[in-house]
């Protein structure tokens, strides 16, 4: 019998090639999208499970009281690691102080690579389950080690064994091997954790940390914990709320600071705070595409069936014969379910190859590495269920309407479907309409937030102008020689040296006074130390006052501050104001000598944060040049890249364009305008076969109708106009639903950012038109070949 | 082996009612060749969907080989149907997607009858038919003739006691529908009971008996020839 169902099935799918590539087609897409989904869920809530200990690590996190608002970070003061060690220890396993993870230099002789890695107290190794290939936990204790992930040491060592070797970190700290670890999977927290360095060594080499050893108010440390067996994470948490607290002086207790624990299980996916507690993250996505995920196959298993049930009355006299030869209606019933089984394997093994080709994309939109596990029985089992349920619900309706029919009235000729047949059809279609032009008209108003923020004036020139970080501490004290040869060569027009990126902000504070300070502005100022020259090669834009000068001696202790900072501290005449940067009675004073307009360094969507500028030419992170526009940039670049080997030898020459940067920022938006463009573009290519699918019914419904009116003398193109006015009709009562829920969630998109555009007319009416067009476009194939069919057939079935 | 007494069928809708069999009765005797006539509308047709258990009645009774039928549900109807009776319809209702081979198979495979059984008895059917040249060919690739050859020789592969043929030449050129008339009187000669509907007063010629019909009853009953005997 199955033999007997698999040759009528192939054969009438080889038979209607167009429409069972259509129909196939479409469950293929579907299919494609679930799939996709389904890798990148189970990437997603896979995340940081490599680790052994993923269900009792967590970061420390902070929580301050800042002007009645609760911010949290996960910044800590050094302290803190002591304290909950001493006193909390019963808790914890672990406690792990350690850096922020960083590029570092790491060299060999006259070998120097820049890798990524962290300084971290002991136990780190352990507490993260690092599986250790030479060398064993606990090669962080003495502070002249460094751990090795396995990539690194095979591009340091090649195939050999470096246990005990030596090596520099920033061509200054000499380290030993004292352990290589597997590398760490990409969807983890430290997958690009290359090197594990010892705290006690960061602390050694950084009299800042030293004098931070007791220094309560500068959080600028991570803490890991592991927690003890058998203690829970709420309890912990109650123990150690006040940690902080109890410790710090009546100044800071004010801001009333709280320990957190937040658990690994955590980090990934309800990442968000608000006011002092959790609110979700990106576990709202994994939430969206599993809706998006079952709503698209189900959209597609619709289609399914509309496709299928639309050439209902050709399928009426197949089962019509059938059942007068003998077959009962559940032989029949499970005939069309075997049909549907047959095209959905087909169609996932189609889907399979849409995956494998879209997954790169994916993979870069998402930010992922994922891949199809061929070889992983565990996924094929999945499969297997997922065509099965797949192919049961889209071969439902088809299986039980189709055997339905009456074989009397089939066999005669006189089957009509009802006329309400169509309504559920019509239905579907406004929904699927309905969606995809709100798809459209969202990405539509991302793109225009997208531009409208890129549009907006920086307050400096990102262009020609290069960065580069200085990674080793043979950087510092060459600023004037290569400053000074660079213009000579006139590579660049000008060079500077400054604290922070242009495209980010490193350091705040909010120990700042001032004659007059209202008391409760608590809010933090960016303070940039920059050299002479950063005004002159970043082009920014002074309002007031005037820039720094070499002619000015006392300018080291001058202040040039932007708009917003002026703003903040409502002062009328800032030029000459006396600001004090210290609670004691040794703080620094500055004065205020100029005021630039506002530069974007942060977000492209938010106000500018106010700033401080100060000369400092000691604590630089990065050098700016100004690329000379009368040379050729290559020829430019090349000279800087020669000058830099010149003089600075251990770190290779490694820079970034600011403009690329810059718009690095807008990442995370275009990737929801991709999305929201993919999904777009699919939910259009379903509705089009839905609308594909009525249209075929409508126009097999109306062949008499059509034909009587051919014979009373209508046109081809007034057959055409008849037909095709009903879908317009439908398109535009999906505009009409669209349009309310597309302005209504876009408007509460768009409230997140401070900096935001404006959703126009266009963004309605563009889409709406787009649609009408690609409806009369699908729906003209039915209805002009219905137009055009022979009257004389149509009647004569009558 | 047939008895219909007082049938009834009445179709309805929200406006209208309509009698298309009105309290109608006769039998059909085991080999017996039966014409039904009658003007369009008559309900000939509604007849003969009953007598095929593909319609059911909404009054009256019907022996089928001497058990009452008429309330019979669909499955039970099927069964019956699939073991009993082979139909010939004037529109040939052959499955597009199937071989002559396959068409003629299918009655055979909804009686589970086993692929090599099946093998032998299609062509059998297909050599009584004439049509044994063609058995790889579709549909669409045969003759209206052909078609319906192949459509006797399905409605008689899984030897039926009961044949319903619907205007079986209607759609045929006298050549090819006397060849089919032919057919049908040749496997009526061979012990087949068949019941046929027609508006050709030629073909009704080749039946034992001709009922006329009008407006849902039986007007006349003629009887052209004598059954020579009763089949076993």
């Amino acid at each position: 019998m199955f033999k007997h169902y698999f040759k009528t099935a192939w054969r009438s799918l080889i038979r209607n090639k167009l429409f069972s590539a259509i129909n196939i087609g479409g469950l293929a897409v579907g299919m494609s999208v679930a799939i996709l989904i389904g890798f990148w869920i189970k990437e997603e809530v896979s995340y940081n499970t490599y680790f052994k200990h993923y269900d009792t690590i967590a970061q420390v996190m902070q929580n301050q009281t800042v002007e009645g608002k609760i911010y949290t970070q996960m910044a800590n003061p050094f302290p803190l690691s002591k304290t909950l060690q001493l006193k909390y220890g019963s808790n914890f396993k672990h406690v792990v102080i350690s850096s922020w993870q960083g590029d570092h230099i790491l060299n060999k002789g006259l070998k120097s690579i820049s890798e990524s890695g962290m300084y971290m107290d002991k136990g780190a190794d352990e507490m993260l389950s690092l599986k250790m290939i030479y060398g064993k936990y606990g090669g962080l204790k003495d502070p002249h080690s460094i751990l090795l992930s396995a990539s690194t040491a095979k591009a340091m060592f090649g195939n050999v064994n470096p246990l005990d070797q030596q090596i520099k970190i920033d061509n200054k700290l000499e380290v030993k091997v004292t352990g290589v670890y597997e590398d760490i999977p990409f969807n983890t927290d430290f997958n690009n954790l290359n090197f594990i360095a010892p705290w006690d060594l960061y602390v050694f080499d950084q009299k800042w940390i030293q004098d931070d050893r007791n220094e309560w108010d500068d959080n600028s440390f991570q803490i890991f914990v592991q927690f003890s067996d058998n203690v829970k994470i709420y309890e912990a948490n109650q123990r150690v709320a006040n940690a902080k607290y109890n410790e710090v002086s009546e100044g800071l207790k004010k801001f009333h600071p709280q320990v957190v624990l937040m658990p690994m299980s955590d980090w990934h996916l309800h990442n968000n705070w608000e006011n002092g507690k959790q609110t979700g993250g990106a576990i709202i996505y994994i939430k969206l595409f599993c809706i998006i995920g079952i709503f698209v196959l189900l959209l597609a298993c619709i289609n399914f069936m509309n496709l299928s049930t639309a050439r209902s009355e050709k399928r009426a006299k197949e089962v019509g014969i059938r059942k007068a030869v003998g077959s009962a209606r559940s032989g029949i019933i499970k005939q069309f379910y075997f049909e549907s089984i047959l095209l959905t394997i087909i169609a996932f093994f189609i889907a399979l190859l849409f995956v494998k080709l879209l997954l790169p994309w994916f993979n870069g939109i998402s930010g992922k590495q994922m891949s199809i596990p061929w070889g992983n029985i565990f996924f094929w089992l999945i499969s297997l269920l997922f065509i099965g349920i797949t192919g049961v619900i889209a071969g439902s309706y088809p299986a039980l309407y189709l055997s339905s029919f009456n074989p009397v009235k089939v066999l005669k000729g006189t089957f009509r479907v009802g006329k309400n047949a169509a309504l559920p059809r019509k239905i579907l279609i406004v929904i699927q309409f309905a969606v995809s032009l709100i798809l459209i008209i969202g990405t539509c108003v991302v793109y225009k937030q997208i531009r409208f923020s890129q549009k907006r004036d920086l307050g400096y020139n990102k262009n020609n102008l290069i960065a580069v970080y200085m990674k080793t501490p043979e950087f510092f004290g060459k600023y004037d020689v290569l400053r000074n040869e660079l213009m000579r060569k006139n590579a660049i027009e000008n060079m500077a040296e400054t604290s922070s990126p242009m495209t980010g902000l490193w350091s705040s504070s909010n120990s700042f006074n001032w004659e007059g300070k209202d008391p409760t502005l608590a809010q933090d100022f960016g303070v940039i130390r920059v050299t002479h020259d950063f005004g002159k090669t970043v082009n920014w834009q002074l309002k007031e006052g005037r820039d720094f000068s070499r002619s000015y001696v006392s300018d080291s202790s001058a202040l040039i501050i932007n708009e917003a900072a002026a703003k903040y501290m409502g002062l009328k005449n800032p030029i000459g104001t006396i600001v004090r940067w210290g609670s004691d009675s040794n703080a620094s004073a500055y004065k205020i000598i100029g005021i630039a307009k506002n530069m974007l360094t942060e977000s492209p969507y938010q106000s500018t944060r106010q700033t401080f500028y100060m000369l400092n030419y000691e604590n630089a992170n990065w050098m700016l040049m100004r690329l000379n526009p009368k040379m050729n940039m290559q020829k430019s670049l090349k000279e800087i890249g020669d000058t830099f080997k010149k003089y600075i030898l251990s770190a290779p020459f490694e820079y970034q364009f600011v403009d690329k940067e810059f718009s690095k920022k807008f990442e995370d938006e275009e990737r929801v305008g991709k999305l929201a463009t993919f999904f777009a573009v699919l939910a259009v290519f379903i509705s089009c076969l839905g609308l594909f699918g009525l249209a075929s019914f409508m126009a097999e419904q109306k062949t008499k109708e059509i034909g009587i009116r051919k014979v009373l003398g209508a046109s081809v193109f007034g057959l055409w106009k008849l037909l095709s006015k009903d879908f317009i009709l439908l398109v535009l009562i999906s505009c009409f639903i669209a349009a309310p829920i597309a302005w209504f969630s876009m408007y509460k998109w768009l409230q997140k950012y401070q900096y935001r555009t404006t959703i126009t007319w266009w963004v309605f009416i563009v889409p709406a038109m787009f649609a009408i067009v690609i409806t009369l476009i699908t729906v003209s194939y039915h209805a002009i070949r219905a137009a055009r069919a022979n009257p004389v057939k149509s009647l004569k079935m009558e | 082996m047939i008895k219909i007494t007082n049938l009834e069928k009445i179709y309805r809708t929200d406006l209208v009612e309509t009698v298309a069999l009105n309290k109608m009765s006769f039998d059909v005797r085991k080999g017996e060749f039966v014409a039904i006539m009658g003007p369009s509308g008559c309900g000939k047709s509604t007849l003969l969907n009953i007598l095929g258990l593909l319609d059911d009645c909404n009054g009256g009774s019907f022996l089928f080989d001497g058990i009452e039928v008429a309330k019979f549900n669909e499955q039970k109807r099927a069964d019956l149907r699939k073991k009993n009776i082979g139909f010939v319809f004037q529109s040939f209702n052959l499955i597009d997607e199937l071989t002559t081979y396959e068409n003629v198979e299918l009655p055979l495979i909804y009686n589970n009858v086993k692929a090599a059984d099946r093998k032998v008895l299609v062509e059998e059917a297909l050599d009584k038919m004439q049509i044994m040249h063609r058995r790889n060919h579709y549909p669409q690739q045969l003759s209206g003739g052909q078609q319906q050859r192949v459509a006797v020789a399905r409605a008689v592969v899984n030897n039926p006691k009961l044949i319903l043929a619907d205007e079986p030449t209607g759609n045929l050129d006298s050549h090819n529908g006397n060849e089919v008339m032919d057919m049908l009187t040749t496997l009526n000669g061979q012990g087949t009971t068949i019941i046929m509907v027609t508006h050709s007063e030629h073909d009704a010629q080749y039946a034992h008996r001709i009922i006329r019909m009008l407006d849902g009853e039986k007007v006349t009953e003629n009887i052209l020839r004598e059954l020579d005997y009763v089949h076993n």
